[in-house]
Order: C-alpha cells, then structure tokens, then sequence
C-alpha cells in the first residue's frame, strides 16, 4: 500500500464522516451513551472499592503484653520483623490508662490502686487485607499475651471490597453486550445506507480493503469523538458532584477526579475505539460480496 | 476478447436471463447488442464483470474463465473492464470528479497522472464544468457522460456500454457514439447495448440481436432489425 493511498483513506474516512451528517451524528450519540454507561459505572465500582481500601488500610492489630515481657526494644524488634507489618507504636501501661481515661471523661483512672492494664504495642500492616495473618502470627511470639483486632469487620471488609470488584466486572460485562449491540445496530445501519456504495466501488475494481479501510477509519474516528465526547461530560458531571461530597469527605472519602483520569480516559478511548472499529468492520462485510 | 458457450443464467426466483448463449467476439471488434427490454443484454453484461455467475456453460473473458475467478482475483479482472452502467452506479457522496479518479485511486495511479487522466475525460465528455457537483445535482444525461468518463478513463481493454445513449438528445448521442467509435479505433473492444434504431442502423457494424434470452441474429454491419 502507498502512503498516498494511506492518505487517500483517511481523507476518506473524514469525507465519509461530513457527507453523511446524520448517520455519523447517530453513531457518535450511540458511542457516547454506552461510554457514558460505562464510566458512570467504573467511576462507581472505583469510589466504593477506595473506600473500602482506605478503611481496610486504617486497621490495626493490637498487642497486649505478658507482665514479664522482655523489654520493649526486644518486643518491638519482634513484632517489626514479621513481614507485612509497616509500623509499630508503643503504648506504656500510663498512657493506655490515659487513653481509656480520655474515653471514659476521667483523667484520674486508676490513682487510688496499681494500674492493672499491660504495656500494649499497636501494629500497623503494610496492606489492610494482612491484618488476620499478622494478628495469627503475633499470638505465637512470646510475651504476648492477647491479640486483638476487628476480626469480623475485616472480614466483611475483605468480602466487600472483593464483591465490588466481582460485582462491578459483572455489571460492565454485561452492558458490555448490551451496549455492543445497539452500537454495531446503529453503524450497521449508517452502513447499510451506503450498501451501494460498496457494491459500486468493488464494481469499479476496489478490492475488499480498499473499501473497508475508509469505512473502518471512519469507525474510529466517531468512536474516539464519542469517548471525548463522554470524557468531557464524565468530568464534568463529576467534578460538580466531588465538589458537593467533599464537604463529607471525612465520612465518606471520595476519589478527586485528577485520580480517576488517566485510567478512565485511556479506558473509554479504548471503549470507543474498539466500539467503532468492530462496528464497522461488521457491518461492512456483509455487503463486499460482491 | 469474449466468449460463450451454452451460456444459461437463471436467476434463484427461477427468471431465465440468457439460455443457450454461444457468442464470439474478437478483440477489438464493436458490437451492439440490440432486443427488447427484458431480452438479457444487461444480464449479460453483469455476468461478464463477474457480479453473477454463470448458471452453466462456458463464458471466458480475455482468456479468463470467469466461473474459476477466485474471489481476489475479481478486483484484478474488473479494472480491465470499463462499464457504462444502464443506471449510471454513481457514487452519491462523491462528485464528479471524485467519481471518475475513483476507477485511478483503486489502481494507485499517481496523484499527477489522475489529476491529468480525469481532467481530459472531464473534457471529452464536456462536463469540465460540472467537476465539483455531486450527482444528485447532474440531469439524467450529464450522470451517464459522468459513468462514460469513468469506464474509460482507466483505458480499459473491454468497454462495456449499457444503453449509453438511453438518457441523451440525438446530438449529444451522436456526440458519445464518436467518442465510442475514436476508442475503438484505438484498440478497445466496444460491446454495446441499445434501443436506439437511428445509432445501430446509421453506423452498420456487427449487430446480436437478443430475445427470450436467445441469440436470435448475429450479422457483420447488420440493422437494428432484419428488414433494415
Ligand atoms: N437480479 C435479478 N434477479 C432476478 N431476475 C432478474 C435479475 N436481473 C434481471 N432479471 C430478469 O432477467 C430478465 C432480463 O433482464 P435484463 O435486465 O438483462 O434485460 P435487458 O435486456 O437489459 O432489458 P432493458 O432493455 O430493459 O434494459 C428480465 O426478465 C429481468 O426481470
Ligand atoms: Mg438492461
């Protein structure tokens, strides 16, 4: 192929876009509400599973020590070295008597008699989704004498935040084909209007690619102008709605647009390029047999 | 350049186009094909570029079976064949122009030689004017010279004319039948199909006349009817 024909084609494809407004319109529209579909759904599934990923991160795995634990460099060497654990934090006998103090609106706890609380050590895991295996393991070091963690809140954390993932998969799957379908039905019909263009050019001498390739360029072309097209409402849309949850944003945590983008962009280009290309591809073959 | 044997085309709602067809024609020969509408000359010329196939018998083009066209080969096989086609077949979204380099773009001639190419056949067939219009906007006269220009701006070896004349007045006709018979000088083979008495019977050249799908007269610088 020569390049001049290279340009042929996509002068073509544009050509093709121009001259026939109303079909491109149509297709452009389809693409654009399926991204649309699309992104709304991942903008979604992403904000859930971030919140779930920031309360699992949030977690921590207390120690309660033995009265005649070794001392707390020993104890802290221990717990840091077992994998999985970004930090450790002391916590005296004193100042957990202050901290329950401080809960309970009494400075003055435990004055009149011994302070019957251990020394404790509060444990930080690298990935919140760990906390189980790091709280099994400190149990078997010595001078531990309990653990305690949110077991069963991580474990409905550890399932939510799989389920958003499974669920949202499913979701897009499923719109996937839904979606797919209506969009090849509407360039298939844009194709269709111009069947006898196609049966014109093979008689001419066009072979089957050199008609196909304006028609497949044109396919992308309008399925990149709907992905931008989506892009720009997606952001738009979100970007008033951040601007309403951030003043909730302590409770309800909420992914600034600036880090969704690149993922979501590259995703609906992706979309709107393989939407296109496919729909064309399809709906052109059908009428080569000529 | 053309021939048949026991040519029968049946199409798959059981119509009989063309049966028992047996035909020569030599290259660089010029025929009319002359008969009443519904006779099998344009069902002949679309079994010729290969758009039907053959029901059975034999029909070769050049030295080309055309049955055993392998289905690439069928592009390469056209684009040696110019068709005036009885319903123009023009590109809608295209104009003029467009419409006549479209037979160079798909050879890949080069930007200069089309521009070159299509600016003379603009000219022969005097629609210079008319370069930039699209179709839709040409009578039905100017769309026919529009698919002249394009079967012949490639220099075919076969030009096939269905009816070429069907849409002219008598002086822009006799306009394209010069044009016709300066290509055929040249060495192209011309088969035409017509209706036009006056044409067939004022330039004697070798006349099948079709009925039923039947030869039924086949005569060197025959009429357009046997009395003639
Ligand atoms: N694609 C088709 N499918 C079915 N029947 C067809 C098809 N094309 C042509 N026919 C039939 O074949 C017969 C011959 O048609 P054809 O078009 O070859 O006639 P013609 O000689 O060109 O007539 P005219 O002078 O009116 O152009 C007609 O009866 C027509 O109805
Ligand atoms: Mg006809």
């Amino acid at each position: 192929m020569k390049i001049r024909t290279v340009r042929y084609f996509s002068r073509e494809a544009v050509r093709g876009i121009f001259r026939n407004k109303l079909m491109s319109l149509a297709a452009v529209g389809t693409i654009t509400m399926a991204l649309l579909i699309f992104g709304g759904l991942y903008l979604v599934t992403s904000n859930l599973q971030y919140w779930g990923q920031r309360a699992r991160n949030q977690l921590e795995v207390r120690a309660f020590l033995t009265k005649n634990a070794p001392d707390r460099q020993v104890m802290e060497e221990r717990l840091s070295s077992i994998p999985g654990v970004k930090s450790v934090k002391f916590i005296s006998k004193e100042e957990g008597a202050r901290i329950l103090g401080e809960m309970f609106g009494q400075t003055d706890l435990f004055s009149h008699g011994e302070n019957p609380l251990p020394d404790s050590f509060n444990i930080y895991p690298v990935r919140g989704a760990d906390v189980e295996a790091i709280a099994v393991k400190i149990e078997r070091i010595s001078g531990v004498e309990e653990v305690v963690y949110g077991r069963n809140f991580v474990r409905f954390l550890n399932l939510f935040v799989r389920l958003i993932w499974i669920v949202g998969l499913i979701l897009i799957s499923l719109t996937v084909f839904a979606v797919l379908y209506i969009v090849i039905n509407t360039i298939q019909l844009t194709v269709y209007a111009r069947r006898n263009e196609i049966e014109i050019m093979k008689l001419v001498g066009a072979t089957d690619s050199f008609v196909r390739w304006p028609f497949l360029l044109e396919g992308i072309y309008l399925g990149i102008t709907g992905a931008l097209v989506s892009i720009l409402l997606l952001f738009q849309g979100y970007t008033i709605l951040y601007g309403k949850a951030k003043s909730f944003a302590r409770i309800l945590p909420v992914l600034s647009s600036f880090e969704v983008t690149m993922d979501l962009i590259v995703f609906l280009l992706i979309m709107g390029i393989f939407f296109g290309a496919l729909g064309s591809i399809l709906s052109v073959r059908r009428y080569l047999k000529v | 350049m053309i021939t048949t044997r026991n040519l029968t085309k049946r199409f798959s709602n059981g119509v009989v186009a063309l049966q028992d067809f047996s035909l020569h024609i030599d290259k660089g020969e010029f025929v009319f094909l002359v008969g009443p509408s519904g006779a099998g000359k344009s069902s002949f010329i679309n079994l010729v570029i290969r758009k039907e196939l053959p029901t059975s018998g034999l029909l070769k083009v050049g030295n080309m079976d055309v049955a055993l066209l392998k289905k690439n080969e069928i592009p390469y096989f056209r684009r040696n064949i110019g068709v005036i086609f009885q319903d123009f077949k023009l590109l809608p979204n295209k104009t003029v122009y467009e419409n006549i380099s479209f037979a160079l773009e798909v050879i890949e001639a080069d930007t200069r030689e089309i521009k070159i190419r299509v600016n003379y056949v603009l000219d022969l067939v005097g629609l210079t004017h008319k370069r930039n219009e699209f179709p839709s906007e040409l009578s039905g006269g100017e769309q026919q010279r529009v698919s002249l220009a394009r079967a012949i701006v490639n220099r075919p070896h076969l030009l096939l004319a269905d009816e070429p004349t069907g849409n002219l007045d008598p002086e822009t006709s006799w306009g394209i039948m010069e044009l016709l018979k300066e290509i055929n000088k040249r060495g192209t083979t011309v088969v035409m199909a017509t209706h036009n008495k006056d044409i067939v019977d004022r330039l004697r050249r070798r006349v099948v006349a079709i009925e039923n799908g039947r030869i039924i007269r086949d005569e060197l610088k025959g009429g357009y009817s046997l009395e003639d």
